[in-house]
């Protein structure tokens, strides 16, 4: 059976509910990349990908629909957790602490002194 | 007088001619109803039921009464629905399904060194606390355990951040 035959009736439930998607497959995983009109749509998907799979365990495909026109981008901010300091958010976004620093010198005047709760642009 | 066993004779003629024709009608009202359109006709309805249900790239044709559709799609939905539509003229006696799927292949997203960061991101906006995700090659690994109520919006929260593949294993806590 195909990925396609697996999640079809996820698919059926996009077309009856107004999601819009492009399909795509690589690696045995299946990616749905949409846009749903509603958070109820959306969910309704979500729903169908429980029952196919319950629990998500499978680990082929990948649901990627958002709701209407997203903001997107709004990934690339980081919100500072106790314990944290910039060499090592930097680490995890493979950038130096420096171009943190520089992109937030609004909110950073010490680079040694950030706090829990910040959100820092991260640099592209 | 004598002329009416003529006239007779022509009225029961007419008659004779008028209930042939009335046969004549009948067999043929018969004969269309049973033999339906032509296979031509099918393939020209199911080629516009098609168009109008705006499915393209499929073709069918009708030989026998039987609908043979054939083409590629990228989508298994149009599959099931270009079926649906032409199984819906009436003279259409079974479909013979060829449509082949082929679903484009995922260019493999590039090595993307801010996805841990990204992926911490999504599961912190999601509270998914407890949740523990590791990055190799661009898959995914979850651990760790969250609140059940939690669980979805984690699994939701890393599928959203363009990571090429999630292995699952996130635990249900309490």
């Amino acid at each position: 059976m195909s990925l396609q035959e697996k999640y079809q009736s996820i698919l059926e439930l996009a077309n009856q509910n107004g999601t819009t998607y492009t399909l795509s497959e690589g690696e045995g995983v299946l990616h749905i990349d949409g846009s749903a009109p509603s958070e109820e749509a959306k969910q309704q998907l979500w729903d169908e990908y429980n029952r196919i799979d319950p629990d998500y365990r499978s680990g082929d495909l990948m649901l990627n629909v958002s709701v209407g026109a997203a903001a997107g981008g709004g990934s690339n901010t980081y919100t500072v957790q106790a314990g944290d300091n910039l060499t090592k958010i930097g680490a995890k976004y493979g950038i130096t602490w420096n171009a943190i620093y520089e992109a937030n010198r609004d909110i950073i005047s010490d680079p040694d002194m950030i706090h829990p709760g910040q959100e820092l642009k991260i640099p592209g | 007088m004598f002329l009416q066993p003529k006239l007779l004779v022509f009225k029961e003629g007419r008659m004779r001619i008028k209930k042939l024709y009335t046969a004549i009608t009948l067999a043929l009202v018969l004969f269309m109803s049973a033999c339906g359109k032509s296979d031509a006709d099918l393939q020209k309805a199911a080629n516009e039921k098609l168009a109008a249900d705006k499915i393209s790239g499929i073709t069918v044709a009708v030989k026998d009464n039987v609908a043979t559709l054939s083409g590629d799609t990228k989508d298994i939905t149009v599959k099931s629905k270009a079926e649906a539509s032409v199984k819906s003229i009436d003279g259409i006696k079974s479909i013979t399904n060829n449509i082949n799927v082929v679903t484009p292949a995922a260019t493999p997203p590039p090595p993307d060194p801010m996805l841990q960061g990204k992926v911490d991101e999504a599961l912190k906006k999601a509270g998914c606390t407890g949740a523990k995700a590791t990055i190799n090659n661009g898959v995914v690994t979850l651990t760790g355990s969250v609140a059940e109520t939690k669980y979805a919006p984690c699994i939701q929260a890393v599928n959203e951040v363009g990571a090429g593949k999630v292995d699952n294993q996130l635990q249900k806590g309490k």
